[in-house]
């Protein structure tokens, strides 16, 4: 092992060696959480013909431990994770926790740092009683707790306010329920899969208008596991690595007043949020015209109305007009011009904790031609986003087959 | 060589047992506006914010969302790390030499007068075995007492001794908290609270918070009128088994990891630092990390480390920055001479499963 940071003061080119993800379901009875977060670990290394020992450094992916009852609970999985005695460190930003953790450990290697390193996670939030109560204490607890503000309905006003300022209807935010249901027919781990219809979508039950069940992700657990390592690690584990081209991350205010009034920086309703973070991630990447140049988009959506604004903001279309092109078929995984979740994305699966890495995961799996019957031909690019808090922390991670190395301005 | 990361700015919030009189956001922003105006940079300026702090301990999921905006992290790139503030200087450090940032705010905090920390800690323990037993901090220090007692042989007169010594170090930085200074005799009366800590023996819990600023060499080379404060000359962290069984508590393997890793990133041995401050929640931490270390003396946290300000999760950062004042000859009172290389340590989690060191060269201008 080589842990002694090389220093070189070039930054490294890294690249994702392999990854893992278990099946997403309401509950492992089976395995405790420690067991969960050791099935990902151990199945990551098997991925890369890797033992612990080529591990150098680890990052856990963990959410709010509220959900599970236990403090700190990634410091209970070191040992399972094959960590103990190596740095090892837990990243937690809310729903974006996932994605933050690939970024971290993207800085372990790219700094010269580490050479390889391991992200991992687990979630059981399935055993939650209730999550949407533990998401209520979020919010402040003076003004806005008590309205009662949740994921849920918080989501809902803004879906509202966004559906109103650009006409988007109900209906075409069942579409992409729909298409994203049938995408996860193609993906083994999907918590929720099926052919279902606009009709559906519409008859289930309303949970915040306009939030229907159907536009709502699931509460998935589970567990996921990515190793990344240097041009060195990659000459020896990987002949088609995904190289992490690109990172951008941004948080906003915590105040959702703030970004409601007319002098907002960011508008909540949009996300505008996205906006920021894609600009400087399609910038490292040397990425001018998304469109174009994406092939795969892995988005971060616990709610049908949130892959329409990040398609949006990302720059895949213009403001608003995100429904009208899932109409024409555009975000299509068969015949489309930029496959948006060929893995059912999160309104499919969402074991919160490692939602993130699940989407750094499968469009990683793209581009190196290891997504299995999700695959896509042709994949040069894809990109990956988490988003956290009420719309407060975005981010988002290029991966390409070649390696990029944008020079700063 | 490690690649070329600063300190340009460093500060303290001034501690207290209980700090009533602020919020939880309040101690942030003062804290982290102090540190920007020490580096004399804006807000506007940072590319990136790191945190480290612990939703438990701030008694709301995902406090980052309240607190982010209060260290400077609107529309920047801001990340967290739940473990201590200086293994949050370990990832902030990360993101600099990797070349995509140029100059970032780290944060940390704890206002343990807010929680109940033994509950937060038992709640570590894991459901099965361990929390039934009735585990929290002060049984998990004791275990580690215990352990390193044996295996280095401290009697019960070095503790209460060094608890004493400590005490009296503190009193003497006007950054700690103006705790009472027990005699000798009174610590090895104070009561038992778990075999073989007394109550003395324990740093009292306080209220705190730490913020360093840090550039890229890339960065002070275009802004060639902020002078930095010190060279972060090496970092490095390690974590141990979740296990408390004797040989893990007496081994005290990451303690051992972080201190040679980060020695050997600076290119020096630990002859060379002028000053070590070490986190030493009780005094047989102190007597444990000193023979480690192999740092005891004067050179062993003139600060008062833990017995000064003791803000659980943060401690460790406010080491770096007790550090870095007096690598920048402004430590006051507890001023050490001619110090040009300093360490600042760090341990979390049960029985200091996870130990920080992070190395820090001044230019000799103290």
């Amino acid at each position: 092992m080589s842990w002694c940071w090389k220093g070189t003061g070039v930054p490294e080119a890294v690249g994702v060696i392999a990854a893992f993800q278990t099946d997403y379901r309401s509950q492992h009875p089976d395995v405790t959480f420690v067991e969960q977060a050791q099935e990902a670990a151990a199945g990551a290394m098997a991925a890369a013909g890797m033992r612990p020992d080529d591990i150098e450094a680890v990052v856990f992916s963990l959410a709010p431990t509220f959900f599970m009852g236990v403090a700190d609970a990634d410091r209970w999985a070191i040992d399972h994770v094959f960590a103990a005695g190596k740095p090892f460190f837990r990243i937690h930003t809310g729903g974006a926790t996932g994605g933050s953790a690939v970024h971290a450990g993207y800085a372990l290697v790219r700094s010269g740092m580490y050479r390889t390193v391991m992200i991992v996670g687990a979630e059981r939030i399935g055993e939650t009683p209730d999550a949407q109560h533990v998401l209520n204490l979020i919010f402040d607890p003076f003004y806005e707790r008590d309205m009662p503000l949740s994921t849920n309905t918080s989501v809902a006003l803004m879906a509202t306010r966004y559906m109103q300022r650009h006409g988007v209807t109900q209906e075409d935010l069942a579409r992409v329920v729909v298409r994203q249901r049938r995408n996860a027919l193609r993906n083994p781990h999907a918590h929720l899969k099926g052919e279902i219809t606009v009709a559906d979508v519409m008859a289930s039950p309303m949970i915040a208008y306009p939030m229907k069940l159907y536009d709502i992700c699931p509460r998935s657990s589970g567990s996921a596991a990515m190793i990344l390592g240097n041009a060195d690690v990659i000459d020896g584990f990987q002949t088609r690595p995904a190289f992490i081209n690109g990172i951008g991350s941004v948080t906003d205010t915590y105040w959702i007043g703030d970004r409601l009034v007319p002098s907002a920086d960011a508008e909540i309703a949009e996300l505008g949020l996205a906006a920021v973070s894609a600009a400087e991630c399609f910038r490292r990447a040397g990425i001018t015209d998304p469109f174009a140049e994406v092939q795969v988009a892995e988005l971060y959506d616990p709610y049908s109305v949130v892959g329409y604004l990040q398609l949006e903001q990302l720059g895949f279309c213009a403001t608003g007009k995100a429904a009208r092109l899932e109409d024409d078929g555009v975000w299509d995984v068969d015949g489309g011009a930029v496959a948006v979740n060929p893995s059912g994305g999160t309104l499919c699966s969402n074991p919160i904790a490692i939602s993130g890495l699940a989407r750094c995961i499968d469009a990683a799996n793209q581009v190196m031609g290891t997504a299995g019957a999700m695959q896509l031909p042709g994949v040069h690019t894809a990109v990956a986003t988490a988003v956290g808090g009420i719309a407060q922390f975005h981010n988002m991670t290029v991966f390409g087959d070649d390696h990029v190395e944008f020079e700063e301005s | 060589m490690i690649p070329d990361v600063y300190v340009l700015g460093a500060a303290l919030h001034p501690a207290n047992v209980r700090l009533d009189e602020c919020r939880l956001e309040e101690l942030v922003y003062r804290t982290a506006r102090a540190a920007l105006d020490d580096a004399g940079v804006t807000r506007r300026q940072l590319d990136n914010v790191t945190l480290g702090a612990s939703d438990e301990v701030d008694g709301r999921p995902i406090s980052s969302m309240l607190l982010a905006s209060p260290a400077g992290a609107y529309r920047a790139d801001e990340t967290r790390v739940s473990d201590s503030g200086a293994t949050a200087l370990c990832l902030a450090v990360a993101r600099i030499a990797s070349g995509d940032f140029n100059l970032g705010l780290v944060a940390s905090w704890g206002k343990s007068s807010k929680t109940d920390p033994e509950k937060v800690m038992a709640a570590r323990a894991e459901p099965f075995f361990t929390r039934p037993l009735g585990m929290n901090m002060r049984v998990a220090d004791a275990l580690f007492a215990q352990a390193v007692a044996h295996q280095h042989g401290v009697p019960e007169e070095e503790a209460a001794t060094r608890a004493v010594g400590a005490y009296e170090r503190a009193a003497r930085n006007p950054r700690g908290v103006a705790h009472p200074i027990p005699s000798v005799d009174e610590v090895g009366a104070s009561p038992v609270e778990a075999m073989p800590l007394r109550a003395g023996h324990r740093a009292p819990l306080t209220d705190g918070a730490a913020c360093l600023v840090v550039a890229s060499g890339r960065w002070l080379r275009r802004h060639p009128g902020n002078r930095p404060l010190a060279r972060v000359a090496g970092v490095a962290w390690a974590s141990d088994s979740y296990r408390l069984d004797g040989e893990r508590l007496r081994s005290m393997g990451s303690a051992r990891t972080a201190w040679s890793r980060a020695l050997a990133q600076a290119g020096m041995t630990g002859d060379a630092l002028d000053i070590v401050e070490v986190e030493s929640p009780t005094s047989y931490h102190e007597a444990a990390y000193a023979r480690v270390f192999e740092s005891d003396g004067a050179r062993l946290s003139p600060s008062g480390g833990t017995f000064a300000q003791n803000p659980l999760v943060c401690a460790g950062l406010v080491n770096a920055v007790e550090a870095v004042l007096q690598l920048s000859g402004r430590a006051g009172p507890v001023q050490q001479p001619g110090v040009r290389r300093a360490a600042a340590h760090s341990c979390h989690g049960y029985a200091q499963q996870g130990n920080v060191v992070v190395v820090l060269e001044g230019d000799g201008s103290a």
